[in-house]
């Protein structure tokens, strides 16, 4: 089970020098952004998908999962197993709004 | 909807040798692949597998792609290209994206097949363009014929990074340096002894700090790291690059497990997220399974058996293998695995760094692990290396228990044994005599093995050494002999090259050097001071 | 660079000699090879320029899921050119943002 813990913080955030690395390539999020996140509360992976979009752009977390999971445990001082992982959805890839208007339930051979 | 019996998702080693064995049982089966290209990683690997016979040993990746592709062409295997599986449904409905449309199909069994995504490593400056995968400069040099730049660094020493980065050397690149920040060599000893000859030098217990370049890479800051393997400061160095390798792993895709409601669990020994699996492979959802790398970080050779054995089980619930038949193929399978599965880099002994001796007793060289290369005091408690005879006679480097024998085959006089035990180091038949053909120095998939003449005369030696690089040199050239670390030692003048359809693009060079180098003299460089 | 004579590999099959053009330059590669090894053999090493920041990316993974390598081809943006195999006449241009470079420009004046 994943332990979702929320505690107002009192103390103020700290920023730190490489809070400037991009993490998430696809939607340009960076490292700092990230633990802001986690400082604001976000305390799964899916959370932090939602909270920043980190995840859900063209490669669809293929690069970036780990290390924002990498990230949120350093941050959390626990392990990235608690974090879950990024849930799989259908589409697994993405795919163009127009093909999906395209639906053949009978597949012909070939 | 469109019904099959099986739908494999991926039509690599794995995906490809399930649907085979579930083709010739008399399944309905089809595969998708999102690719253009079926094949997966296969076809990107150019150099000579590990294992025995029964794995496909000394053939290179690519032709065991080849011939597995044949295999399912014969067999009318049907192979969807360009065809994304979307998602996995309630009651095993797929829907794929093909041909710009979305396609409906419903399977009784689906094995997913769908491998790994390599690990980043992020740095400053790693969105700079030259920042690639080592996946990436692969698919540049073995695929598209285009090198993936001129000066690379490579971070990582897994196999990986060591395979990889002996490849850019073959297609023609500069390897400014291999980085690891563990103090180990994480890949097989042969693989980094290969490229340690050539004179790259090995960072351990390094790390890359920053990128440099705005537009493109010009250079890569490294820095030695301490025991938590954090940046020490003012050990940084800069190198001048034009590509940066990153080669830190590999993660299993589980998208599709998860998406179609398998339990997952984080286990580190197979890479990452996974679906939790039965012994034949079944995942907790009844009639889905999981095969190859997407089941577990391992090798091709693994992932292929892995697919047939799992394929087995399907065709079993199917009802097109009797339980019988079933038991024998299942056993033949996880024994052909099981021999994959041991020695010094199995998935058990993943991350274990505490090896001091071999199997055998004799002490593991902690120089191979720490630069990449043996020093000759270790080399001297192997017997393989310090056997002499009058007369030519091989050398063998080869000091890390690694399921492999096809050095065993090779000779057909005898003198090389293995052994029932793969992993077990190869010994030398002393009563038997060696008649210098060369195909033990081409055979071995870890370019380890060396013949030897000791008693060539006047004051000099011959050394064979397996070479694969462009231009060969010729008979009369004169150049450099190179030691383990790829530092210069003597003069050398070339007396023989051998080459064949059989040594598979590996040439045999001999090398006249003084005697008094036999031992440290292992590669060779044209040109250089004589004299 | 290309390699026109690989220690394994040999020669590469490679289809007919093409003409495309990138951002209005005349360029040659091979038919079916893939549009980034056609640029990476003529040096080119910026595919794009991200949506927030302006910054470059070129080829990363090579395979088709990082989507950094993407260009507007033949009008169409987000084209992975390290998976679309080259045609004759193709026109590609360094993609800004999700846009043409005239595009972005005048919107970010």
């Amino acid at each position: 089970m994943i332990k979702v813990i929320r505690v107002a913080k009192i103390e103020p955030f700290i920023e730190k020098e490489d809070d400037g690395m991009i993490i998430c390539r696809c939607e340009e999020i960076t490292k700092g952004e990230i633990r802001r996140a986690v400082y604001e509360g976000m305390r799964t992976i899916n959370e932090v998908k939602r909270y920043l979009r980190a995840g859900m752009g063209l490669c669809q977390g293929q690069t970036c999962q780990r290390l924002v999971q990498n990230i949120m445990a350093q941050e959390l001082k626990t392990k990235p197993s608690e974090l879950g992982m990024i849930q799989g959805r259908a589409p697994a890839r993405p795919v163009e709004i127009d093909i999906f208007s395209n639906n053949i339930t009978d597949v012909k051979e070939g | 909807m469109r019904r099959h019996e099986l739908i494999v998702i991926g039509a690599g080693p794995a995906g490809l040798s399930a649907a085979i064995e579930a083709k010739k049982a008399g399944m309905d089966v089809v595969v998708f692949d999102e690719n253009e290209r079926p094949g997966g990683q296969l076809f990107k690997q150019i150099h000579k597998f590990f294992g025995s016979r029964e794995h496909h040993a000394k053939v290179r990746g690519f032709r065991i792609g080849q011939e597995l592709l044949q295999e399912a062409e014969s067999l009318g295997v049907d192979v969807k290209l360009n065809s994304v599986v979307m998602g996995i449904y309630e009651n095993k409905e797929v829907t794929v994206k093909k041909d710009n449309a979305v396609n409906h199909y419903k399977a009784d069994a689906i094995i997913i097949a769908t491998g790994a995504a390599e690990n980043m490593l992020p740095f400053k400056g790693w969105d700079i363009p030259g920042v690639i995968g080592a996946g990436a400069a692969q698919t540049m040099m073995n695929i598209q014929g285009v090198q993936p730049g001129s000066k690379v660094l490579m971070v990582g020493s897994g196999n990986v990074g060591l395979v990889v980065s002996f490849q850019l050397l073959q297609a023609g690149c500069e390897i400014v340096g291999i980085i690891d920040a563990a103090p180990r060599v994480g890949g097989y000893g042969v693989h980094a002894a290969k490229v340690a000859r050539t004179g790259v030098p090995f960072y351990l217990s390094h790390t890359i700090v920053e990128a440099k370049g705005t537009d493109c890479v010009t250079g890569a800051v490294i820095a030695q790291v301490d025991d938590r393997f954090q940046p020490i400061p003012g050990t940084e160095k800069e190198l001048s690059v034009d590509t940066i390798c990153v080669a830190v792993g590999l993660t299993p895709m589980a998208q599709l497990a998860s998406n179609a409601t398998c339990d997952i669990a984080l286990l580190p020994q197979k890479g990452g997220h996974v679906a939790l699996l039965s012994k034949c492979g079944e995942t907790s959802v009844e009639g889905i399974y999981c095969a190859g790398d997407v089941a577990g970080i391992e090798e091709a050779s693994s992932a292929m058996i892995q697919g047939r054995s799992v394929a087995t089980y399907v065709c079993l619930k199917a009802g097109y293998l009797s339980e019988e038949e079933f038991q024998e193929k299942y056993d033949r399978y996880q024994a052909a695995l099981g021999q994959l599965r041991q020695g010094m880099f199995s998935p058990e002994n993943k991350g274990r760094n505490d090896f001091t001796v071999t199997d055998e007793g004799y002490p593991v060289s902690s120089n191979l692990l720490a630069h990449g290369y043996m020093t000759e005091d270790e080399l001297d408690n192997f017997p393989a290396y310090t056997y002499k005879k009058a007369g030519v006679h091989p050398v063998i480097e080869c000091t890390q228990n690694i399921p492999c024998n096809p050095c065993q085959d090779s000779c057909k006089v005898g003198c090389i044994k293995v052994g029932e035990n793969i992993t077990m180091l190869p010994a030398i038949d002393e009563e038997k005599k060696c008649v210098g053909c060369g195909m033990c120095v081409a055979s071995c998939s870890g370019q380890a093995i060396f013949l030897v003449d000791e008693t060539y005369g006047e004051g000099y030696a011959t050394v064979a050494f397996p070479y694969e690089f462009i231009p060969v040199p010729q008979v009369g050239d004169q150049g450099t002999a190179l030691d383990r670390q790829g530092k210069p030692v003597c003069a050398a003048d070339i007396v023989e090259v051998k080459k064949s359809s059989v040594m598979d693009k590996t040439v045999v060079v001999t090398m006249k050097v003084p005697l008094a180098f036999v031992n440290s003299a292992r590669f060779y460089k044209a040109g250089g001071q004589r004299g | 660079m290309r390699i026109i004579q690989h220690p394994i590999l040999g020669e590469y099959e490679k289809g007919e000699k093409v003409h495309f053009t990138l951002d209005g330059e005349d360029m040659t590669g091979f038919e079916g090879e893939a549009i980034a090894a056609a640029l990476k053999a003529a040096g080119i090493m910026i595919h794009r320029y991200t949506v927030k920041e302006h910054k470059p990316r070129g080829l990363f993974c090579a395979i088709g899921r990082c989507t950094d390598c993407v260009m507007i081809v033949n009008g169409q943006s987000n084209v992975r050119t390290c998976i679309t195999p080259l045609e004759e006449g193709m026109i590609v241009q360094t993609q800004y943002g999700v846009e043409a470079q005239e595009v972005w420009e005048a919107n970010n004046k």
